[in-house]
């Protein structure tokens, strides 16, 4: 019996209350993002699902996953799920570390947050007991110094003290603000640090010294010593605990898969940042890891200063080593060509706590208008408050922004806080020019930093991800990877998942790995150990007897996967609600009609294969073609009657 | 919940009479401490497999990791890199259980090692000061927590995953996980292996600096 | 006799040591090219880039791919100087 208990926090009223959740939502919806989601859909049945998301009547919730923190190795994620303030839809968002095990230590596995504090308060849980306290001598500090003066206040007993904080972006409602997990983790996308900072809540503590229960013991730890063995024995595993994601950068400057210049091209320019080995050049210090992980892929840097000779401005700078995408966004997006400004770059984005994607590509949208002469010297006076140079690779003008962004404080951060798209549709309508063709984003006008016009599924799942353009949802491995023995193994032998020249099965691909990743979401840990693939198992087929063993429910591959849909549908509801239809399943003019024109696959579009790729993806998915409405019948068979039934009464299911 | 574990992991109950000889702990417990992650993965095994209720709990564990101290102190500080706190069974009988005033240990049949008697136990504390090593624990309920080896087969060594050749110091080890259950010249040849020519990582770098192969290669 | 360039990255470049080189081939067959070179560099290269129950390339966690950008399989022909790079399948996150 999974004994799981919610807190639920009314800012306004400071009321709390500890509800136990019930077994059967866990059998209903897995845990963690599953169960978040639903948390989230009972507030809005009984809370305008229109409301502004900077008001109090948003929610912020906090979840994790049963298996996670449980020996399972495979790391721990935490989920925050809320109403997108940057994108107005679905919003939700994953970070590791240690917070996310420290609250089920502190008696709970989900917080529901509600309301707005009359001032700045952070919430302050230890075994089992939760208080709101005054947050004034924190507010207006960066992540790092709110963790630190945490820790302190709160100190070692009865445990370590682990946090999530904001820094002053979301005190300041950007809305790309993120919340940070320890300091050194970012849930960052859709603005959950803009939601949180509009509750005035600058930040939960935790500490617990209690326990987490096992339904079978011994069946965890022997599934658990199997899996480690199988990390272990894994060769390509071993990259990635030497450099994480980062071995991603010499795999995209082969093929031509980067972001470089606002997407202008898809390879990396200067020498150093076009590999990896800066791992070994600079990673000096030790390695570390998010909890319960075997592969622990991480890393601290702290430069001396001589690594290079922009180095010299950050000597004795430290932080977590940089990732792919905290690289994209730099040395991509912005043409940052030195490995010092990277990792500067991605420490003030963690200290400011906002979502590098939707950052990079905003100011790349406008340093991109700078190049080609579509705006002056003086429109950029009038934009940042100042004259700047938004010259590509140069940190100076780069930091500024950042810092302008976080503090909200000239009309570059007024129109553009809310991602790339609503800044270039904002800045066109004031300059009464059409700059959106400039502009890259996906579904709700979210960014992301990677090339993708060669590769249909990827786009599929820019213009579909129920949170705004992204990857990790539908992630695109059989395609991107052309992994001819996932297309044979989930396509009925079938090999044209694989092959990214042809639109087959590539819908089918986003709508099969969205089940997939729904599931490993909700079990709690993290993607990667799936998606490093050490033994070609699948997280409903591998991870079923673990998911069992902690929960004591019972369930074969086709009922998780069964699982995985539901919740998958539950989230597309959600922005049903919200009016979203076919139409909004889209992605900007750049990924769709303007071909690349380098890298292994020159003169790709997505346009040519995106409607058909789109059409499968609905048809596989049981949803209507032309609205994307989801239908009734595969809404029952999922056991989602009820929610058919709300969706219904607003005209948001497709007519029989 | 089915197949609870016993709450002390041993293979019997030895005693002792007061100044008897004792043999000593064989195969003990070693760690490459510059390799471990803070994953806690050997936390969270040993606090499950010693809980009858299916409870898991780092604050229960008999091995701890910690940062490893910047200063020459034994409290942790934000330095770099992490300890694994792990017993190192003393020649016996241990510290632990000399300054024990009731005659709270017995030691394991199969391994020697000494383990405290929760039922004789007093909970005075002694023992914790005593160990040289700071590695007897205090629950939050206040029972004394010490390794027993888990009767042979510790749960933290099968917990720990292996690390890759090369720390990030620069220094070279061989590909091999952080905890050992070993004797002392087994670890020890561990410690002191090269890894294969062709795994050298450190054999890049030194290609890197010597400009045979650039950065971007 | 062709010959056939090779490229590595990441986890393959820490087992051989080298960015690259050149295979002569008697067969222009991947088969060949990929056999050879797990037989040079020993067990972890062959574990890596073979799989042992299939005797197919491995394609967990990595990508071999030719000039165009192309997954390369066992059975595949190769061309007199053609390029064949050998990477690791990762993603950001």
């Amino acid at each position: 019996m999974m004994e799981s208990r919610l807190l639920r926090v009314n800012l306004t009223t400071g009321e709390m209350r500890a509800e136990t959740l019930p077994h059967a939502l866990f059998e209903r919806w897995v845990g963690g993002s599953g169960i978040n989601n639903w948390l989230m859909w009972e507030h809005f049945l009984e809370h305008d699902i229109h409301c502004d998301p900077r008001s109090p009547d948003n929610v912020f919730v906090f979840g994790v996953g049963p298996l996670a923190g449980t020996g399972s190795g495979s790391g721990v994620k935490g989920r925050i799920t809320f109403k997108s303030p940057s994108y107005g839809i679905f919003g939700d968002s994953a970070a590791g570390g240690k917070f996310p095990y420290m609250v089920r230590f502190a008696g709970f596995d989900h917080i529901v947050v509600t309301g707005r504090a009359p001032r700045p308060v952070y919430l302050y849980i230890c075994d089992g007991n939760a208080v709101l306290c005054d947050a004034s001598h924190l507010w207006g500090r960066s992540t790092g110094e709110t963790h630190a003066l945490l820790q302190q206040e709160l100190g070692d007993y009865p445990s370590h003290t682990h946090t999530l904080t904001i820094g002053v972006s979301g005190e300041n409602l950007v809305g790309m603000a993120g919340v940070i997990s320890d300091a050194s983790r970012i849930h960052a996308r859709g603005g959950g640090g803009c939601v949180m900072g509009s509750k005035n809540l600058k930040a939960i503590a935790v500490q617990g010294s209690g326990g987490i229960k096992v339904h079978n013991p011994q069946g965890m730890l022997k599934w658990s010593a199997d899996f480690r063995r199988r990390i272990d024995a894994n060769e390509a595993i071993y990259g990635f605990k030497r450099r994480g994601t980062l071995g991603a950068v010499e795999m995209y400057q082969h093929i031509g898969s980067h972001f470089w210049r606002n997407n202008q091209g898809c390879l990396f320019r200067g020498d150093e940042v076009r590999s990896d080995n800066w791992v070994r050049k600079y990673h000096k210090y030790s390695e570390v890891c998010s909890a319960d992980c075997f592969i622990a892929c991480d890393g601290r840097y702290k430069l001396d200063g001589s690594e290079s000779p922009k180095a010299a401005k950050y000597a004795g700078e430290s932080f977590r080593r940089p990732e792919y995408l905290t690289t994209a966004s730099a040395a991509g997006a912005l043409d940052v060509r030195d490995w010092a400004e990277v990792a500067h770059w991605g420490k003030l984005t963690n200290e400011y706590g906002m979502d590098n994607q939707d950052l990079s590509c905003s100011i790349s949208f406008l340093m991109e208008l700078k190049e080609k002469d579509l705006i002056s010297d003086r429109d950029v006076a009038e934009l940042f408050g100042r004259s700047q140079r938004l010259e590509w690779g140069n940190m100076e003008d780069i930091e500024a922004c950042i810092h302008d962004m976080a503090t909200r404080s000239n009309l570059f951060a007024e129109l553009f806080n809310d991602g790339p798209y609503w800044g270039a549709l904002r800045y066109s309508q004031r300059k009464g020019q059409n700059f959106m063709k400039y502009a890259t984003y996906g579904k709700g006008g979210a960014s992301f930093t990677e090339e993708m016009r060669p590769f249909p599924t990827w786009m599929n799942n820019m213009a579909v991800a129920s949170r705004g353009a992204d990857h990790l949802k539908g992630i695109g491995l059989i395609e991107k990877f052309q992994r001819r023995d996932l297309s044979k193994r989930y396509f009925n032998g079938r090999t044209e998942a694989a092959d990214l020249t042809i639109p087959d099965l590539k819908g089918a691909s986003t709508a099969l790995i969205e089940n997939q990743v729904a599931l490993i979401n909700s079990y709690g840990v993290c993607l990667f150990h799936w998606m490093l693939d050490p033994a070609g198992f699948a997280p409903e087929e591998y991870y079923q007897p673990a998911f069992t063993e902690v929960t004591g429910i019972a369930r074969t591959p086709e009922e998780l996967m069964r699982d995985g849909e539901r919740i998958c549908n539950l989230e597309k509801a959600f922005n049903s609600r919200l009016g979203l239809r076919r139409e909004h399943d889209t992605i900007c003019e750049r990924w769709m009609y303007e071909p690349t024109t380098e890298g292994m696959y020159p003169g790709s579009v997505a346009a040519n294969m995106f409607e058909p790729v789109l059409d499968e993806y609905y048809e596989w998915r049981g949803w209507d073609r032309t609205t994307g409405l989801q239908r009734r019948d595969r809404m029952e068979a999922l056991g989602l009657g009820d929610v058919a039934d709300v969706l219904a009464a607003e005209g948001a299911l497709a007519r029989e | 919940m089915s197949n609870p574990p016993q709450k002390e992991l041993v293979t019997g109950q030895q005693w002792y009479a007061p100044g008897a000889e004792i043999p000593d702990v064989d195969q003990k417990l070693y760690a490459l401490q510059n390799q471990c992650t803070d994953c806690n993965v050997c936390e969270i095994a040993c606090s499950l497999v010693h809980s009858p209720e299916g409870e898991l709990n780092p604050l229960l564990s008999r091995i701890r990791i910690s940062h490893a101290p910047s200063v020459n102190s034994r409290k942790a500080t934000h330095g770099f890199g992490f300890i694994s706190a792990i017993c190192h069974h003393c020649g016996n009988p241990p510290p632990c259980a000399e300054v024990c005033p009731v005659d709270a240990f017995y030691y394991d049949p199969k391994t020697n090692v000494a383990v405290i008697a929760q039922d004789k136990c007093i909970q005075c504390m002694e023992c914790v000061p005593a160990c040289p090593f700071d590695v007897v624990f205090v629950a939050p309920d206040g029972e004394l927590l010490k390794c027993d080896l888990c009767g042979g087969e510790p749960a933290c060594v099968e917990a720990c995953a292996t690390r890759p050749e090369m720390n990030n110091a620069g220094k070279q080890y061989t590909r091999a996980p952080v905890l050992f259950h070993a004797d002392a010249k087994a670890f020890r040849s561990v410690m002191q292996q090269k890894p294969e020519k062709r795994d050298e990582v450190g054999m890049m770098q030194a290609m890197l600096e010597r400009g045979e192969i650039s950065s971007s290669a | 006799m062709i010959r056939i360039h090779t490229q590595y990255q990441s986890r393959f470049r820490e087992i051989t040591g080298i960015p690259g080189e050149t295979f002569e081939l008697e067969q222009p067959l991947v088969s060949e090219l990929a056999w050879k070179i797990a037989g040079k560099y020993g067990d972890r290269m062959e574990s890596l880039l073979i799989d042992r129950e299939t005797n197919e390339l491995n394609e967990r966690g990595t990508m071999y791919v030719d000039s165009k950008g192309r997954r390369v399989y066992m059975e595949d022909r190769l061309t007199d100087g053609e390029t064949i790079a050998f990477l690791i399948g990762i993603a950001g996150g």
